[in-house]
């Protein structure tokens, strides 16, 4: 069953007097308890398909649909909802409220809907536990190292059981052993919470704990591999990229 | 570049510029501070100036080219013989000598409905017609009389010159007749010219004619009395300051001591003595203005500083020292400051019209000048360059002192933290400043300077210690902010603790105009409670008879015999000098004192008027009824606690004052208060007045109404019996109260005007940091966005943000204007003289209130706007 749907959509930015195409008739589909890596090289449109994806952006063409429900037909009022119940989201620079204490920051979407913190208590014991920061939960950010932070972060956009979770470049600011706990928790969820995730990467190490990553070039998808060998295969993504750099 | 290249110089100018064109909100507002704060400045200087300036004027234009004055030594208005005038004009360096004699009555259709108006000086100028007896043949050689129509006066013939402006008023034109009111009744005195409204013609508001003096004398039954004589000197005497001054020595002896020589500045001393306090006041408001602007400088300098970190680092990497980068800083402050300040003076001129049109209500004077001191353009130059350059220079350091390495890091965090040491330098300045005005006995020529001062550092003491609070007061604020605006009310508030540094800049800059607004109100309050017992107490009765000429002593008799008079007494009110005072032994003047001071003497009678009223005399001085036996027994007086205070008298020393029979020295009885002439005034028996000072005639009769009638009943009984044939004027003690109030509140909006300018000032401040505040967070408000809050919702954080700022700044700022409050009653009261008692006014401090969260959201409307329209992809790219 599809969860996120992505139907010939196309983004173009007016520079100047110069249009430039970002997406080309990209079409994506991305079933429940999928874990799907979009990488490509710089300019390739990878983000942009992100923010598409999130409702963050609207497409110049086409039609996104999340848990069936089409984008284009929704005010901005509406996808900001949906966005808040169906999405969770996973920033490159964590994006906690610095004010907030780990276990408050977790519960922010739920603060954002109106509901109270005390209702939740069971489901966020149970994200800090999940995300193993439950003797954190009373500090701020400033006292969290940027793995905790990112393991906050990713807890946060579990805390209102969305659909889908989009995360954009997740360990681009983490050491190599931060990233990998973090590409480790990514995937428990994933067989946990039976999440289903789409991750923005440039790097191939994130983008090989995923079941299947999707190449873009030059605004369009080029390339799609299944990633069905356990032990995360680098070497086949590497060269698809290399491939792609040419 | 190429320009630059030739002057490299400039080249921080040039970059300030760019930098300020980059940041342009922020450099619109704060310039809009420098050029408020500076607009102020200048605007009260050009109104002090230009009241006192016309007031001058006035004095000027009616000596005209005299340079020498001669008037009574009593100045009580009861003039001297003119035949002194041939020995004037006998003296070397003399060129002419002018009488004159002034006479204050109105045009008999006038009378019917002539009521006094009053000023803060006491009667309105223009409130009466002044008939100005002149010599028709010399003195057009003295002032300046410019026919608009018509001809001047023959001497000795019924005839009157008016000025354009009461001809346009009264509908008069050359060839009617002035029908007047005089001693015995009606007179009339064919126009024959009519004069511009300038030179003598702006005497008295311009409500005058110009009569022959023998005319004049007749008409007022005079005599051969004139009340000055206007000395033109020789021109080789009058161009040598030193020949004039022999000059002046030379008459004063030849004339002898009932005669004052003066000069025609000294003039008007009262009527300046009067209003000096009141201008003291507005200049420290305007101060306190400018005070609110820098706050909104220095925040706006540190946020420029912190969001150029990077790039002040690359400068630094690329070689630029410590002290070029603090140039760099000083140089865009500087830029600012002078934009500012040339903006902020053509706003001050603008801002001055207003406010000279306030003050000349209050003061009843035509101000017609917009004098524009060149010491106060420049002061107002000077001033917002310090000001902004002082603002900036801590800013300024901070950015010398970032390192290189700045420009490889990702964007600073924001948060300053404020050191404990300065919240406590802060409560040490308040404990300092405290002292200073309720321990420490200042010299008098300077208590006023120093109190000035330390309510300065009192203010500065407060914003020091917002640091110190602002933690706590956030974590107050956050229950009321859940509950206003629900959960963005927490993310809302929590923000105030975030930049501990600028939020407690916006929040001082909110307690600071807040408590100005509140101690203004407060005083108002105070002086209002006060006046109005006053009135009721002190002057007493039920309405009041006057007539534009003085009434006759036996009227009285007549107006007791009215049915439903209860009681009547009688008052006359005069100009007196002092010419010293006697305290324990100790004889002394104020060492400000004008050769001799001038102030008001009241005459009454003191059988009558306690059936009316009664003094209200300060505390511990005895029973009452003992106080009126010495008044009665003579040569004795009560003085005003202003009087008490300028003379340094109480009850039991003596006051020395001019009178027609020489110096004469009078018992103080005891101390009262009185508001009459700004408390420049003392109360003395009806028989010491004829006495001493010769006069008879009464200003104002006070009734009280007998039980069982009412006042309208008794005003119409009085107003049929003798409206027409007296022309007397009845004015219910109600009336007259509503008009003292009236010019009360008037007095005081001024001040409010400047507190409200302050105020202004506090929300650019409000504004400023909340668009700060988004600008820096803009990739946490993507954020937000992405997690599905709504435009709505980031609206209301940032509005929710903006009511913590206001609530934290409207709760000290009442707290702040409280102790202000109290401050400001001492300190007038220990200037003035006036006993004034602090009254705690809820609705006051409800205002306030109301005004603190009012401004905290008008000002977050902008900012809560730009938030809610942040583009969420490109703020969670933003760096």
């Amino acid at each position: 069953m599809s969860v996120l749907k992505a139907n010939q959509v196309k983004k173009q930015y007016q520079m100047g007097e110069v249009t430039v195409s970002a997406l080309d008739s990209v079409n994506v589909l991305v079933n429940k308890g999928e874990f799907v890596a979009i990488m490509g090289p710089s300019g390739s449109g990878k983000s942009t398909l992100l923010h598409l994806l999130g409702g963050l952006d609207n497409p110049s063409d086409g039609e996104i649909t999340l848990a069936g429900q089409p984008l284009s037909k929704l005010s901005d009022n509406a996808i900001t909802v949906v966005r808040r119940r169906k999405v969770g989201f996973i920033f490159q620079f964590y994006n906690l409220l610095p004010t907030l204490t780990a276990e408050e920051n977790i519960g922010l979407p739920l603060l954002i809907d109106g509901q109270s913190l005390d209702k939740h208590k069971a489901k966020i014991e149970k994200l800090l536990a999940l995300v193993g920061l439950a003797d954190r939960r009373h500090h701020k950010p400033d006292q969290l190292s940027g793995g905790q932070q990112q393991r906050v972060a990713i807890a946060r956009a579990f805390v209102n059981d969305p659909e889908i979770v989009l995360a954009d470049e997740p360990t681009g600011n983490l050491d190599s052993k931060s990233g990998t706990a973090i590409l480790e928790l990514l995937r428990k969820t994933c067989v946990d919470l039976k999440a289903t995730i789409v991750m923005v990467t440039h790097d191939p190490h994130a983008a090989s704990y995923a079941d299947r990553v999707i190449f873009l070039k030059d605004g369009q998808i080029v390339r799609e591999l299944k990633n069905e060998t356990a032990g995360h295969n680098v070497q086949p993504i590497m060269d698809v990229m290399a491939g792609l750099e040419l | 570049m190429t320009f630059w290249n030739h002057f490299p110089f400039l080249i921080p100018f040039f970059l300030a510029v760019r930098n300020m064109r980059a940041r342009w909100m922020r450099t619109l507002l704060t310039c809009a501070g420098i050029v408020l704060g500076v607009a102020v400045i200048l605007a009260i200087s050009i109104t002090n100036d230009s009241t006192l300036q016309s007031i001058r004027d006035v004095f000027n234009e009616a000596s005209g080219k005299a340079n020498l004055i001669v008037q009574s030594s009593t100045a009580d208005g009861e003039g001297f013989d003119e035949s002194i005038t041939a020995r004037i004009r006998s003296a070397e360096g003399v060129l002419t000598a002018a009488p004159s004699v002034q006479a204050m009555t109105l045009l008999t259709r006038d009378a019917q409905n002539w009521q006094m108006e009053f000023s803060i000086n006491g009667q309105a100028a223009g409130n009466r017609l002044m008939i100005f007896g002149v010599d028709a043949q010399i003195d057009p050689g003295v002032r300046q009389y410019e026919l608009a129509a018509g001809r001047w006066i023959n001497d000795e013939a019924y005839e009157a010159v008016i000025t354009q402006k009461y001809a346009d008023d009264k509908g008069l034109t050359v060839g009617d007749d002035l029908d007047i009111l005089t001693a015995s009744g009606r007179e009339r005195l064919r126009i024959v010219g009519v004069i511009a409204d300038t030179g003598a013609g702006v005497i008295n508001d311009g409500v005058i004619a110009f009569a022959p003096l023998t005319v004049a004398q007749d008409l007022f039954e005079r005599g051969g009395d004139v009340d000055q004589i206007d000395v033109v000197a020789t021109p080789d005497t009058a161009n040598l300051p030193t020949d004039l001054a022999d000059l002046k020595a030379k008459l004063s002896a030849r004339l002898g001591k009932g005669y004052d020589v003066l000069y025609p500045a000294s003039r008007g001393q009262l009527v300046t003595q009067m209003l000096s306090t009141y201008q003291s006041g507005l200049s420290f408001f305007s101060v306190v203005a400018l005070f609110v602007g820098a706050f909104l400088i220095y925040n706006a300098f540190s946020m420029t500083v912190l969001e150029r970190t990077r790039e002040l680092g690359l400068l630094r990497t690329l070689g630029m020292t410590r002290f070029q980068v603090l140039g760099l800083v000083l140089a865009e402050a500087l830029v600012l400051g002078l934009i500012g300040s040339i903006i902020g003076i053509g706003f001050g001129v603008v801002l001055a019209r207003g406010l000279i049109w306030m003050l000349g209500a209050v003061v009843a004077t035509s101000v017609n000048t917009l004098t524009v001191p060149f010491d106060g353009l420049l002061k107002s130059l000077f001033v917002g360059g310090l000001v902004t350059l002082g603002s900036a220079s801590w800013p300024a350091i901070q950015a010398a002192r970032v390192s290189p390495l700045e420009a490889l890091r990702v964007q600073g965090r924001s948060r300053t933290r404020v050191r404990p040491a300065v919240w406590l330098s802060g409560l040490a300045t308040l404990i300092g400043a405290w002292s200073s005005l309720y321990y420490i006995p200042w010299p008098r020529t300077i208590s006023f300077y120093v109190g000035q001062v330390s309510i300065m550092l009192l203010l500065f003491g407060a914003v020091l210690i917002v640091p110190g609070v602002i933690g706590i007061a956030e974590r107050v604020a956050r229950p009321a902010a859940r509950v206003a605006f629900g959960n963005e009310g927490l993310l809302g508030a929590g923000n105030v603790r975030r930049s501990p540094g600028r939020t407690s800049l916006t929040v001082a800059s909110l307690i600071v105009g807040l408590s100005m607004v509140i101690a203004n109100s407060s005083l108002a309050t105070a002086f209002t409670h006060d006046i109005t017992s006053w009135v009721e107490t002190a002057l007493g009765g039920d309405m009041y008879v006057r007539a534009p000429l003085p009434m006759r002593e036996q009227f009285e008799r007549q107006l007791a015999a009215v049915p439903g008079v209860g009681g009547v007494t009688k008052v006359r009110y005069f100009n007196v000098k002092v010419a010293g005072a006697r305290s324990s032994g100790v004889s002394q003047l104020p060492s400000e004192a004008a050769d001799q001071d001038t102030i008001f003497f009241a005459a009454i009678d003191p059988l009558t008027y306690r059936e009316v009223g009664e003094m209200q005399f300060t505390a511990g001085q005895g029973e009452p009824d003992a106080l009126w036996a010495r008044l009665r027994a003579g040569n004795a007086l009560f003085i005003s606690t202003t009087v008490a205070e300028r003379y340094n008298v109480k009850q039991g020393d003596t006051l020395r004052l001019v009178t027609s029979r020489g110096e004469h020295d009078f018992y103080v009885a005891a101390v009262a208060t009185d508001f009459t002439g700004q408390g420049n005034i003392v109360t003395g028996s009806w028989a010491d007045m004829r006495r001493w000072f010769s006069k008879t005639g009464v200003d104002r009769f006070t009734i009280k109404i007998a039980s069982g009638h009412t006042v309208a009943e008794v005003q119409e009984n009085i107003e049929d019996r003798y409206k027409d044939t007296r022309n007397i004027s009845v004015e219910t003690t109600q009336e007259f109260k509503r008009k003292i109030l009236e010019l009360t509140a008037q007095s005081f909006r001024l001040f409010d005007v400047l507190g409200l300018i302050g105020l202004v000032v506090a929300a650019l401040g409000v504004i400023n940091t909340l668009m700060m505040n988004v600008v820096e967070r803009q990739r946490e408000i993507g954020g937000l966005r992405s997690l599905g809050l709504t435009r709505w919702q980031t609206t209301k954080m940032v509005l929710a943000e903006a009511a913590a700022l206001g609530g934290i700044g409207g709760v000290f700022g009442l707290a702040f204007g409280y102790v202000l409050s109290h401050v400001f009653v001492s300190a007038l009261n220990s200037l003035s003289g006036y006993n004034l008692q602090y009254i705690f006014a809820l609705s006051t401090f409800i205002s306030g209130a109301f005004i603190a969260l009012v401004v905290s959201q008008v000002a977050a409307l902008y900012p809560a706007w730009k938030a809610a329209g942040v583009n969420v992809v490109e703020a969670i790219k933003h760096e």
